[in-house]
């Protein structure tokens, strides 16, 4: 279709672009501007230039909050595309207790973060939680305590949101193995491959886009970790869930510190730039563009 | 299926429903000044505070304070400072005091002598702005006291009466009960719980003969004083015999009240604040009794002040100042304190109270009052908040949770406050 006047397609367009300028570039600008001052919303804000850059970075909080979320996000990543994959495995069948195993794996995926935040709370409970009372009567010794020691605390956020997003892993892998064509892997056997070798040598080749997408959508799940962190831990117990996001609030929401917020923000905004071209990237080679 | 007229017909019952929740707010009778008031009181001190609230807005016909809970004291003072920002602040809030400085220093808040009988209130002088900061009187007043504390030790009276123990009167004492109270195990008790928050830090810098702030202003984090309070509670945990409870902030409050409660801890270090809570909620007697200690005795106060923005309407503030001096009437105080265990702020207050019999019947609830003789102010100081969060609070749990060298974290606290922010 041609447009009939040339600058058609440039009003068209006007309205997302003018959304997109208001709620995406405009903030943005701010934000870089914002990371150059010292501002506490109440006196007015002072021009320190980079700063707010070098006190993050020579304090070691910015490598600290990252080094924290990409441990996070790596165990996610891993884990909720690990248990998709493999409930996508198990679950790939017709029947009424495959489907509600499916529909119950998902419903995680359907609760809010909040809830699950307070749900895990109470299940982690070093003291009266579930999990600790199964440790004591399996090992008639002491629970560990998942949410106050900072070795365990960030697998124990790790690990709920594993269970929280793996649902939507196991949805897309599901559908996944449904475009592999049926008649390849019968072909396979006929040739005499085993379970093992036609997933090695079939099912998985065909599902490198579907894991790439997989992979994608819970990196950015992993990365936008918030609420989770804010219910169960509060960055806590010494910083070792203070994720990027959750650093983000507590410098401005709480020390009320614009200027480093924003610098936190810009440095995040960054780091989420490269991993979405490193991403782009890899789709394209996959797609042999 | 839902026809759509059913369907269209439940969305508008819940939009409205939602709508209604949101203007949940009494409306203010035509002819009288609103006063909104943020405040951060959960539970029965909300209770209170809104009854408290109703009690002023019937008892004239002149103005009506409209009362909004905002979260806790650090979500509270979040949005209060934004909302400063925004130019949508309430009339009337109340504050820590470690944050009074900082605002006064921004120019934020409303000087309150100059508003008829505020400056005449018979403030206890360790709970007014008078004492709570050095020198708080040389500055112009910009906060009354509403909900005052100090830390106090509770003691599961049931457990201690069994080991034959009293309330420990200095840290060696405090040492022993702990152990003796303590039972490993796989379900273990604790001897003392306490949460590694700054506000019971700065009651053992000041039990081992330190100051946040030296005389001459320099920020010394207690110097070896710190280290020494610091010392003893990681002393107590490696022990076994003291328990930090998880999460941060209020959560970790809140916790060490359900370890107490439970009797996975036998005393706790808390607020005066949770006393009516934790004697209404304990299945055993509830003692309280003063901190211990160290080479003297001390505490700090804790606790909020009433503020009034400066950017009100001056019809708004004016109202605001009758309902504080409302609020500092015996009556109120009394209904206040002794519904919740805060300090009553007014002499005349106490004084009642002590007419009445009633410390004599609660003694719990004289404790607190009595720590006032040993109560040591705040520097007057507008980084303290930051010092507090920023600086301090997280090396606090470090050296407790991680056992990391205590002089060598506020070495680095010190020289972290010295920096511009």
């Amino acid at each position: 279709m041609r447009a009939s006047r040339r600058g058609d397609p440039y009003w068209m367009l006007l309205p997302t672009l003018l959304l997109l300028f208001v709620f995406f570039i405009f903030p943005l600008g701010m934000l870089f501007e914002h990371s150059l001052f010292s501002w506490d919303l109440l006196t007015p804000p002072r021009y320190v230039g980079l700063a707010n850059y070098r006190s993050l970075w020579r304090s070691g909080e910015l490598w600290h909050t990252f080094a924290t979320t990409l441990s996070i996000s790596s165990a996610v990543v891993f884990g909720s595309m690990t248990a998709g994959l493999a409930l996508a495995l198990l679950l790939d069948r017709p029947g009424r207790w495959a489907a509600f195993v499916r529909s119950a794996v998902f419903s995680a995926y359907v609760v809010s973060w909040v809830s699950v935040g307070l749900l895990f709370l109470w299940l982690l409970d070093a003291d009266s939680g579930i999990l600790a009372a199964l440790w004591r009567f399996l090992s008639h010794g002491r629970a560990p305590r998942f949410l106050a020691d900072p070795a365990l605390a960030p697998w124990a956020v790790a690990a709920v949101t594993i269970w929280k997003i793996t649902g939507y892993a196991l949805v897309i892998f599901l559908s996944g193995l449904q475009d592999v064509p049926q008649s390849i892997l019968e072909a396979a056997e006929l040739d005499g491959a085993s379970a093992a070798r036609r997933f090695r040598s079939v099912t998985w080749p065909l599902l490198r886009p579907t894991t790439l997408f997989v992979a994608t959508t819970s990196l950015i799940a992993s990365f936008q970790l918030f609420d989770v962190v804010r219910v169960m831990t509060q960055g806590g117990p010494v910083r070792s869930t203070t994720v990027f996001v959750y650093a983000i609030y507590e410098q401005l929401f709480l020390d009320l510190r614009v200027g480093r917020a924003s610098a936190e923000a810009v440095v995040f905004f960054g780091i989420l730039l490269v991993l979405t071209a490193a991403q782009l990237w890899l789709f394209r080679a996959e797609e042999g563009v | 299926m839902i026809p759509r007229r059913e369907f269209l017909r439940l969305g508008a019952v819940a939009i409205g429903s939602v709508a209604a929740g949101c203007a949940a707010l009494d409306p203010v009778p035509k002819g009288r000044t609103k006063v909104s008031l943020w405040f951060s009181y959960g539970g029965t001190n909300r209770e209170v505070l809104e009854s408290l609230v109703q009690r002023f807005n019937a008892s004239q016909t002149r103005d009506f304070v409209q009362a909004v809970y905002q979260g806790d004291y650090f979500e509270g003072l979040a949005k209060l400072r934004t909302a400063i920002h925004a130019r949508c602040a309430p009339v009337l809030s109340h504050v820590v005091g470690e944050v009074v400085p900082y605002l006064a220093e921004a120019g934020v808040l409303e000087p309150l002598a100059g508003y008829p009988g505020l400056s005449e209130l018979d403030i206890i002088p360790e709970l007014g702005q008078e004492r709570t900061w050095v020198s708080g009187n040389a500055r112009p007043l910009c906060a009354l006291p509403f909900n005052r504390s100090t830390p106090i030790a509770y003691l599961n009276g049931e457990l201690f009466a069994r080991a034959g123990l009293e309330a420990p009167r200095t840290w060696a004492e405090l040492r022993t009960v702990a152990k003796r109270l303590s039972e490993p195990g796989a379900e273990p008790r604790f001897g003392f719980g306490c949460p590694i928050n700054w506000w019971f830090w700065v009651a053992l810098v000041g039990q081992a003969g330190g100051s946040i702030v030296a005389e001459n202003g320099r920020i010394s984090l207690g110097d070896a004083a710190g280290v020494r309070a610091l010392g003893l509670w990681q002393e107590l945990v490696r022990a076994g015999s003291m328990k930090p409870p998880p999460g941060r902030d209020y959560n970790a409050w809140e916790q060490c009240n359900q370890d107490f409660l439970s009797g996975r801890a036998a005393m706790i270090w808390s607020s005066t604040a949770f006393l009516k809570y934790l004697e209404a909620q304990a299945r055993f007697k509830v003692i309280a009794a003063p901190l211990p200690a160290g080479s003297k005795r001390a505490v700090p106060t804790g606790g909020t002040f009433w503020v009034v923005l400066r950017s009100a309407p001056g019809a708004e503030k004016a109202a605001a100042a009758r309902f504080l001096r409302f609020m500092h009437e015996p009556e109120q105080v009394i209904t206040w304190s002794t519904r919740t265990g805060y300090i009553p702020v007014t002499r005349t207050a106490v004084r009642t109270l002590e007419q009445r019999g009633y410390y004599a019947d609660h003694p719990n609830d004289r404790v607190a009052l009595a720590q006032l003789a040993v109560a040591e102010p705040w520097p007057w100081s507008v980084d303290l908040f930051r010092i507090q969060r920023e600086i301090v609070q997280p090396r606090l749990e470090s050296a407790v949770i991680e056992q990391r060298d205590a002089s060598a974290l506020l070495s680095e606290a010190r020289a972290l406050a010295l920096e511009p922010t």
